[in-house]
């Protein structure tokens, strides 16, 4: 499966930015089971996300429609670097670009992984996290 | 002097691995007396890290740190002891299409030997190749002992050891700290740096050593004594 390396570096146009609200904070706590998180506000008074929260932020269409797609897929799994507290009232924008493909082998075959690097900004312009999302796919005609 | 080192582990610098190379030394340090082991060599997937220095670590824990890699080709995956310039220029570690036959006299001409490593592992290890393409010839030695190994894996490659007289090693294949050294290999001699285990793995004076825990076995009934009233 050939690569095409000039994809790593593209960046995708910023999403429009999203209002953190105090009540999305809950719920996030809520599914995760930390019922502490929803009540109770940090020292400068506003209520603190939980860090993996800074997973939940969705990239626009055009970053799946860029894409590359190697065949069946699923998502391999995440590292975020938190740099700044996410705060309800913040607005939080992205913008991401492929950091990173490459093949590797296995007991199941040939699959390769997408690197895609998200970055979370406030509306100060600080940067709250990297996200690199790692999707892994199965290479057309492969078996499992 | 016998030198015990595993053969085959990967540290954060692997995409798999989350692994930092301190806290397998300390590892090491606290699990002497079960696995001792006096050094690991680190052989990151599809890459050399050639900029990794562990001097320090090596002289705070009193472990040696070896760098090789760990390629993958039409023959399964392989380590590469010895990794130098010259051998980074001929080959493409990241190609996971590298030719064995190639990589192995390629490697050996420019001062490396190379180990195919869980040979009897599907899809990547040598066994289930040999059974649609000819053997590899120049083969040094095998991993007999891999300690990522399924059930019937290893087993599989003492069969392949047998019929083509292969020398073998033993490595952890560890990706997570607590699993450094449960397998490994013991060499006859001293071995203090990457030219030396060269050296030997080329001499094949060394045997895998296996240091993973024993499960207790079933407690059976006492036989009764024959002919006992």
């Amino acid at each position: 499966m050939a690569i095409d390396q000039s994809l790593i570096g593209q960046q995708f146009e910023a999403t429009e930015p999203v209002t953190v609200t105090a009540e999305a904070i809950a719920a996030f706590c809520a599914a995760l089971g930390e019922e502490r998180g929803q009540s109770r506000p940090g020292p400068d008074g506003a209520i603190v996300a939980p860090p993996a929260f800074a997973v939940t932020f969705r990239n626009t269409e055009a970053f799946f429609h860029y894409t590359p797609r190697f065949g069946r897929g699923f998502d391999a799994g995440k590292e975020v670097e938190f740099l700044a507290p996410i705060r309800a009232g913040d607005s939080i924008s992205l913008t991401s670009v492929i950091r990173k493909m490459y093949e590797k082998t296995g007991r199941s075959g040939t699959m390769t992984f997408v690197v895609l690097r998200s970055t979370l900004i406030n509306q100060r312009r600080e940067t709250v996290a990297h996200v690199d999302h790692r999707f892994v796919h199965r290479n057309p005609g492969e078996p499992g | 002097m016998a030198t015990i080192l595993d053969l085959h582990s990967h540290s954060e610098a692997s995409d798999d691995s989350r692994a930092p190379v301190e806290a397998y030394l300390n590892w090491i340090k606290l699990r002497r007396a079960e696995r001792p082991l006096d050094g690991i060599v680190l052989t990151e997937h599809r890459q050399f890290n050639r900029a990794a220095d562990y001097r320090a670590l090596e002289d705070r824990f009193g472990v040696l740190v070896l760098r090789a890699s760990e390629v993958e080709t039409d023959y399964g995956h392989m380590l590469v002891f010895g990794v130098n310039d010259d051998i980074l220029r001929r080959f493409d570690f990241a190609n996971v299409r590298l030719p064995a036959q190639e990589v192995i006299d390629g490697v050996a001409r420019l001062g490396g030997v190379v180990v195919p490593c869980h040979p009897g592992r599907p899809t990547v290890g040598l066994c289930e190749h040999y059974e649609t393409k000819p053997p590899l010839e120049n083969v040094a030695a095998v991993e007999l002992l891999n300690g990522g190994s399924r059930k019937g894996e290893n087993e599989r490659t003492a069969a392949l050891v047998e019929r083509f007289g292969y020398h073998a090693i033993g490595g952890s294949d560890s990706h997570m700290v607590s699993l450094i050294g449960l397998c490994a290999t013991r060499f006859e001699a001293e071995v203090r740096s990457i030219d030396e285990l060269v050296r030997e793995l080329r001499s094949g004076r060394y045997a895998p050593a296996d240091f993973r825990p024993r499960r207790p076995q079933p407690r059976r009934a006492a036989p009764e004594a024959a002919g006992s009233e």
